[in-house]
Order: structure tokens, then sequence, then C-alpha cells
């Protein structure tokens, strides 16, 4: 089902890894301890400027949201996983034993009898594992979001069952997830060429590829009071939404 | 080293015998973080050796190699320094030149740093709420000034004030490998440090 969804050209599939790795980041979150929602971590990847430190929230947000956007690669986890080696990262692409979820247990187990508190790389090279064995180009991030502390601390075939009921719930939301995205890219679409404008095909292609964007993100294509009427005018069509209900630093996303 | 043009790093070491060529990888590693006043990340670790090579047996073997010397590998955050061991302290602080390296921190500076460590992102208004009190920009100065906090994030409202965050310098200077190390509620509690009726409780309660 999670093919048909990949395969059908209308959802807007970087968009919709996008918001995945943002509830995923969200989980990852609460595992180390924190308690910053998802729209937080939203604000920290859209509004951070060249030399702030996004802080240890913005750090996950950041690894998971680089893990799911290139095709996945050595390289594209290495750059989300920073701290970890080569040869730590290389456990994704060796291949294990049994399906797909089996493989993605052992990794997790792996990444975890290494460094018990190490849950966003288990997670990250867990869904990555998940994606190779199902032959996707990129990570869709799964398993991140719905394995909570205490599933994690199983081991073995309890492991596996638990990443088995975490995958069947996060698939029923990731579908229900890309209906809906699917629906609103349609309305853009639609909307589109009412905008007139060759920036504004551009922008609205930025927005079926991001999660949110801030109108400053438009502004090498049009001024700051083009990029916000854009904002607005969107909205007014119904085309995208602004997302976070406060009047100054808004984002805006399907 | 030098004021002459340095030369492209050979990395791969073709001509050196394996066992050598380990060798001059683990001194490389170490005279990068002798050199070196901050931790220094895995990737630029990864740049002075082989591309193959795993940084961590380089790391692992660099560490034994150490086991005799008044000086030790440490890894902090993403990345290693070199840092002398405790038990010479004594002898530093008699004579070395180490003003400079000193944090020299009051009791409330250090208040000021670990609500910033449990709290970050946090604004100075959050400090305000957490001290009751203003916190005087001279005393984040002095703290971002040795290096252990950093501007986060600015809080998306009106004025986008500073938040804080800290650094790598600060798992360094207290002996962290991340802030996971920092104690948690309830360690705070048993050290009897926290009342176990704070406004943070909240979580804690919900798993009860």
């Amino acid at each position: 089902m999670l093919e048909r969804a990949q395969a059908n050209g209308a959802a807007p599939q970087a968009l919709w890894r996008a918001r995945l790795a943002l509830g995923a980041a969200a989980q990852s979150v609460r595992l180390s301890g924190r308690s910053e929602p998802e729209a937080a971590l939203r604000d920290i990847i859209c509004l951070l400027r060249p030399g702030e430190q996004p802080g240890p929230a913005g750090e996950i947000a950041q690894a998971w949201r680089l893990a799911a956007t290139r095709p996945l690669s050595d390289a594209s986890l290495q750059r989300a996983l920073p701290g970890l080696s080569a040869q730590q990262i290389g456990v994704w692409d060796r291949g294990g034993h049994g399906g797909p979820v089996a493989q993605a247990a052992q990794v997790i187990e792996a990444v975890l009898s290494d460094a018990p508190r190490a849950h966003l790389a288990a997670l990250i090279l867990g869904d990555a594992v998940l994606a190779r064995s199902f032959g996707w180009t990129h990570l869709v991030p799964l398993l991140g979001s719905n394995l909570p502390g205490r599933e994690l601390k199983l081991r073995g075939d309890a492991l596996r069952l638990a990443c088995h009921t975490a995958l069947v719930k996060s698939v029923r939301d990731a579908l229900a997830l890309a209906t809906d995205l699917t629906r609103r890219a349609v309305r853009l679409h639609s909307v589109a060429p009412k905008l007139r404008s060759k920036q504004a095909a551009i922008a609205v292609e930025m927005f079926l590829t991001r999660d949110a964007i801030a109108p400053a993100a438009l502004v090498p294509l049009m001024s700051d009071r083009a990029a916000r009427r854009l904002c607005d005018r969107l909205v007014g069509l119904g085309a995208v939404r602004e997302l976070t209900g406060r009047d100054t630093f808004r984002l805006y996303g399907l | 080293m030098g004021k002459t043009r340095t030369p492209e790093l050979d990395r791969e070491l073709p001509d050196l015998p394996p066992e050598l060529r380990w060798r001059e990888w683990m001194k490389r590693i170490e005279a990068v973080l002798f050199a070196s006043g901050a931790p220094v990340a895995r990737e630029d670790l990864a740049r002075v050796v082989g591309q193959g090579a795993s940084l961590d047996l380089l790391i692992d073997d660099l560490r034994v190699d150490l086991d005799a010397r008044p000086y030790e590998l440490a890894k902090v955050g993403n990345g290693w320094l070199l840092r002398t061991r405790p038990a010479y302290a004594s002898a530093i602080r008699a004579v070395a030149d180490i003003a400079d390296q000193a944090l020299n921190l009051s009791d409330y500076d250090i208040a000021v740093l670990a609500a910033i460590a449990y709290h970050q992102p946090v604004s100075r208004d959050g400090l305000k709420d957490i001290f009751g009190k203003d916190i005087s920009r001279d005393l984040i100065g002095r703290l971002s000034e040795r290096g252990l906090i950093a501007p986060g994030p600015r809080e998306p409202r009106r004025g986008a004030p500073y938040t804080f965050v800290t650094t790598d310098a600060f798992l360094a200077a207290f002996d962290l490998t991340s802030l996971a190390d920092l104690p948690d509620q309830e360690q705070l509690q048993d050290a009897g440090l926290a009342q176990a009726n704070s406004a943070d409780q909240g979580d804690d309660a919900a798993l009860d």
C-alpha cells in the first residue's frame, strides 16, 4: 500500500517524508526526555539563522530531516548522524536475515546494545534498513514515530513484534497523511495558474517539497512583501495553511 | 608547518607498510588533538587518516597508548579532546600558566549555566522566570566568553529574543559525553538538590 502511495504521481513525496520526519523527530525528542512538540521543532527548522545553534531538540529534528530528504545512502545517513563512525553507519546496508521488519529490528537492537541511549541513531538506521529492504530510494520515517521507550528496551522476538506493531500503526497514519497531502497538493496545483508568475510557480514547488515555509525563505525569488502577499493569497485560496496560529513569525505549508 | 604553503596532506600513506601507516595515523590524531584547545569533531579527525581507516579503532589504540601518560583522550559530544588527568590538577595549578583557561565562575554563574543546560534553548526572559530576577548581560557574556554557551534559535515572538544553548566546551568542562549525562530529576532528588514537588514533575507523574 505504501508503494502505491509512493508511486502515486500526485502525492507530494518529499513533503510527505518531511512531515513524517517531523513526527518521528517529536517522538525521538520525547525519548530523549524532552518535551518540545512538533510545532516547536518546526519553528527551529524553519527559523534558525546562520550562526545559531539548533539546541538538543533542534539537532534531533535536523537529523530526521536530513535522513529523509536526500536519496538514502551512506553519505545521507552520515550527514544526519555526524556522531557515528562509517562502520556504525554501515550496519544499515549489511543485510541481516528475515524479512524487512526483522532486519530493521536486528539493527535497532544492535545499535542499542552498543549504546543504550542512542535511540535516535537506532531508529534512523532501523528506518533506513526498512527502506532498503523494500527497495525504496528514500528513507521514510515509520518506525521512528511509534516505538515508545519501553518497547525499545525489548530484545529479540519481543522487539521484532513491537516493530511489527509500530509499523502497522505508522503505515496507517502515513497513508492517511499521504491521502490528505495529495488532496491538498491537487488543490494547490489547481490554484497555481491563478498566480501568473514564474516565481510563484517555483514557490508552489517549494510548498510541495517542504513541511513548512517562512515567507523569508521565498525572498531569493521575490521581495519580502511579495512573499508575504503570496502566502496570504494562497491561504485565501484555501491552497496552503498558516501552521502556527501566530501573528508574527508565521509559517505556511500544506 | 611554517610559512610555506601547506601541500595536500597525504592521507593514505601508500608507501608505508600497514603497521607503520596505522602508527602514523594514530600520531596524526594525537598531534591534532594536542594542538587543539576545543574538542575536534569526528569528521575533522577523519580527514587526516586514510579513507577506509576506522577512526574508532585508531582512537581505541591511541587511548591504550596513552595509558601511562599524565593526559588522556576524552570523548565530548561528537568529538574528542586530549586533557590532563585529574590527578595532576594540583601540580598544574601550582606552577602552570593557565589563568586564561580557568573558568573562574561564581556559584551564581554556575547556577545560571545549569539552568541553561536543563532548559535550553532558553532566553533571558526564560531565565528570569526561573530565577525570579533579571540575569545580567554581563553574566551571560561571561558564560559565552568562555565558550560554554552559544546563541540558539531565536524565540518566535516580538523582538525575536535570542535563546542560549550549551556547547561542546560546556560538556568538556563538566566531563559530560552528552547532555543525556546531566543528572536527571531522580538523581537530583537523591542528592538532595531538588524537591519532589517541583514544576517539572508532570512527566514523572504521568509515567507512574
